[in-house]
């Protein structure tokens, strides 16, 4: 335990005057994420098949395409939000809270970069 | 990596000492209370006191008292006032933290009475938990009122009846410690998270209409740590003996820090 009084350890290095932007993007996103689940889920129920072309034909719709891009651009920036309080709250070493946090990052960034890239490829392919 | 198990040393030896009801008890009642020893350098464990609920008063703590007085004067805890107004004898009854003399042995469900102290803090000894750092936690929201206008030269800082009326709810807190405790972001976190407690002690500075530091209060919340380990599971309005809502308190804090942004 670091040295000094109860009151000095408890102070700090102070407040770091962030949060509220961390706690309103988790919400904004989680408000975006509400209609375009709904849009996506009823869609899916309203394909006609689910084999290769016809699904391939739905996803290369315009509107369809860029809805597509926002849900799994949302989605990746949403769980990014919420991992990160989940190893802010669990892991507690310094050096492995900052590379569990790079890792995470890193990771949603990648799948979000796919998954808008596997949309665009299948858009533009289709077509 | 937040701890899951207790560290060896801590770890409760279920079987400890069983001291007997006397003979012709009528009304025999299990008490199943921790105990820590620091000088013996044993685990803690848990003894097992069969007391006469005949001869006893209602409150769990009049079953403490008549357990020390009668049974076992080794067994430590705090209390002062007996009527929920100290709130020194907070501690863990029947898995829930609250005060042991505002607790009656009959609401307790189970048939034995298990009592612990205030889960995850340093015990000093049985049922006396360490609170130097939640009260630390109290002091650093500076408790008090902060002014920059000159006080009336001739009477009091006057405030309407409305307005005292928003901090009689949050003005009752007993600093118990029952609702931090309750907390599992407070377990994880009270080095960095201040807690309901403190949170609470802070909105209630931060909405008293005489005070003139509400942008300073806010600066020194909006942490990502300090205000923002609440995820409102609200075991703190849960907890709380006095039945204030501490999480409500915390959603209110957070609403003025996004407020100010736009």
């Amino acid at each position: 335990m670091k040295g000094g009084t109860a009151l000095g350890r408890v102070l700090g290095h102070g407040s770091a005057k962030n949060g509220v932007g961390h706690w309103w993007m988790q919400r904004v996103t989680a408000v975006a994420l509400l209609p375009l689940t709904i849009w996506f889920l009823a869609s899916l129920l309203a394909l006609h098949g689910f084999d290769h072309a016809s699904v391939a034909a739905w996803i290369a719709g315009p509107w369809h395409a860029v809805l597509l891009c926002l849900l799994v651009m949302t989605l990746c920036s949403h769980s990014s939000l919420g991992v990160q309080v989940v190893i802010e709250d669990y892991v507690h070493g310094h050096g492995l809270k900052i590379a569990s946090l790079l890792l995470s990052n890193f990771a949603h960034v990648l799948v979000a970069a796919a998954g808008v890239f596997a949309v665009l490829k299948v858009a533009f392919v289709a077509n | 990596m937040a701890e899951f198990l207790l560290p060896l040393g801590s770890r409760v030896n279920k079987n400890g000492k069983t001291h007997k009801a006397p003979e012709g008890a009528t009304k025999v009642r299990k008490f199943r209370i921790y105990r820590f020893d620091p000088d013996s350098g044993a685990n803690p464990r848990i003894d097992t006191y069969e007391v006469d609920m005949a001869a006893c008063g209602p409150m769990v703590l009049d079953a403490l008292i008549k357990i020390k007085n009668e049974i076992d004067p080794t067994l430590a805890f705090r209390r002062s006032c007996r009527e929920g107004i100290c709130g020194s004898c907070a501690m863990n009854i029947d898995g829930v933290n609250t005060l042991a003399c505002t607790k009656a042995c009959e609401e307790v469900a189970s048939s034995d009475v298990k009592i612990y102290p205030l889960p995850h803090m340093p015990v000093i000894k049985d049922l006396v938990p360490d609170l130097t750092q939640f009260y630390a936690q109290y002091a650093a929201v500076k408790p008090w009122l902060s002014t920059r206008s000159t006080a009336p030269p001739d009477s009091e800082r006057l405030q309407s009846k409305e307005d005292q009326e928003k901090i009689d709810g949050p003005s009752a807190c007993i600093l118990c410690a029952c609702c931090s405790t309750s907390c599992p972001s407070y377990w994880w976190n009270s080095d960095r998270y201040l807690g309901p407690a403190a949170l609470l002690a802070a909105y209630r500075w931060i909405i008293d209409s005489r005070d003139e530091s509400t942008g300073e209060r806010l600066d020194a919340l909006e942490d990502p740590f300090r205000l923002y380990r609440c995820h409102t599971i609200m075991n703190c309005a849960e907890a709380c003996p006095k039945d204030l809502n501490p999480a409500k308190a915390i959603g209110e804090l957070k609403q003025m820090m996004a407020e100010r942004q736009h």
